[in-house]
C-alpha cells in the first residue's frame, strides 16, 4: 500500500491533492474527506483552532495505524493524509484524506476506521482561539 | 537514574513547563514517576485518570519498567481531526 503523511502549517489546498491522484487500472473507487474547523467549540464561539502535536510520537502512530489498515484491507491501493498544525480559522480544512481501493466499501470503511483510531492514538490536540 | 518527562498540549500549563527531569532507582516503574511528579505538579493530580503515557513514542501502562535515559511523554486525550 502506497502511504502519504503531511504534517505541516502549511494550508490544506484540496483541488492540488485531488489533482494528484494517482491510481492504477485496477482501482475503482477514491474516498475524500475533509474535515474542517467549526464554529463552535463545546457551544462556544471560537475563531480558530491551534493544533498541537508530538511530531515524532504523531508520525510512529500514524504509521502503525497504516499497518493495521493494510492488514485488515490488504486491496487498498493507497491512503494519502493531511494534517494541519498551528492556527486553523474557522471554515478552513484541518485534516484531509484520500483512500484509493478497487472498490468503495473497502475505501469507505477504511477511510472511517483511519479517522476513529487517529481521534484515540495519534498525539494531537487542539486549542479553541477566541 | 536520570528521566526525562516531556509535557504536551495544556499539561504544559498545570506543569509551567515543558519537560523535566526525575532521578529515580533502577527497576522503577512508570506508576513509580507518576507519585513523585504528582507531588512536584500538584496540578497533574486532578488528571490522573485520563493522563496519557509514552515511553519514546510508544504508548505504556503503569506497570512498565523504565530504563536509564528513558524519555517519558504525559498528555491529556487526544483530539487530532
Amino acid at each position: 500500500m502506497r502511504r502519504e503523511l503531511t504534517l505541516s502549517t502549511a494550508p490544506i489546498h484540496e483541488a492540488t491533492l485531488v489533482a494528484a491522484r494517482k491510481m492504477s487500472a485496477g482501482m475503482g473507487a477514491a474516498v475524500y474527506f475533509t474535515g474542517v474547523v467549526r464554529g463552535t467549540e463545546e457551544s462556544q464561539t471560537i475563531a480558530a483552532i491551534d493544533y498541537e502535536t508530538f511530531r515524532e510520537m504523531a508520525e510512529h502512530q500514524f504509521h502503525k495505524l497504516f499497518d493495521e489498515m493494510e492488514r485488515r484491507w490488504p486491496t487498498i491501493e493507497s491512503a494519502r493524509l493531511v494534517h494541519r498544525l498551528g492556527v486553523v480559522r474557522v471554515n478552513e480544512p484541518s485534516l484531509w484524506l484520500e483512500i484509493i481501493a478497487p472498490h468503495r466499501p473497502e475505501a469507505f470503511a477504511a477511510a472511517q476506521w483511519l479517522i476513529d483510531e487517529m481521534k484515540r492514538t495519534v498525539p494531537i490536540w487542539k486549542r479553541p482561539q477566541p | 537514574m536520570i528521566i526525562r518527562i516531556q509535557f504536551w498540549s495544556y499539561f504544559k500549563d498545570l506543569t509551567g513547563c515543558a519537560e523535566a527531569t526525575e532521578e529515580l532507582p533502577l527497576g522503577a516503574t512508570i506508576d513509580q514517576l507518576l507519585q513523585r511528579l504528582h507531588v512536584r505538579f500538584p496540578k497533574l493530580v486532578a488528571m490522573k485518570n485520563s493522563t496519557l503515557i509514552a515511553v519514546g513514542v510508544e504508548y505504556q501502562n503503569r506497570s512498565h519498567v523504565l530504563r536509564e535515559g528513558d524519555t517519558v511523554s504525559l498528555f491529556p486525550p487526544v483530539q487530532g481531526g
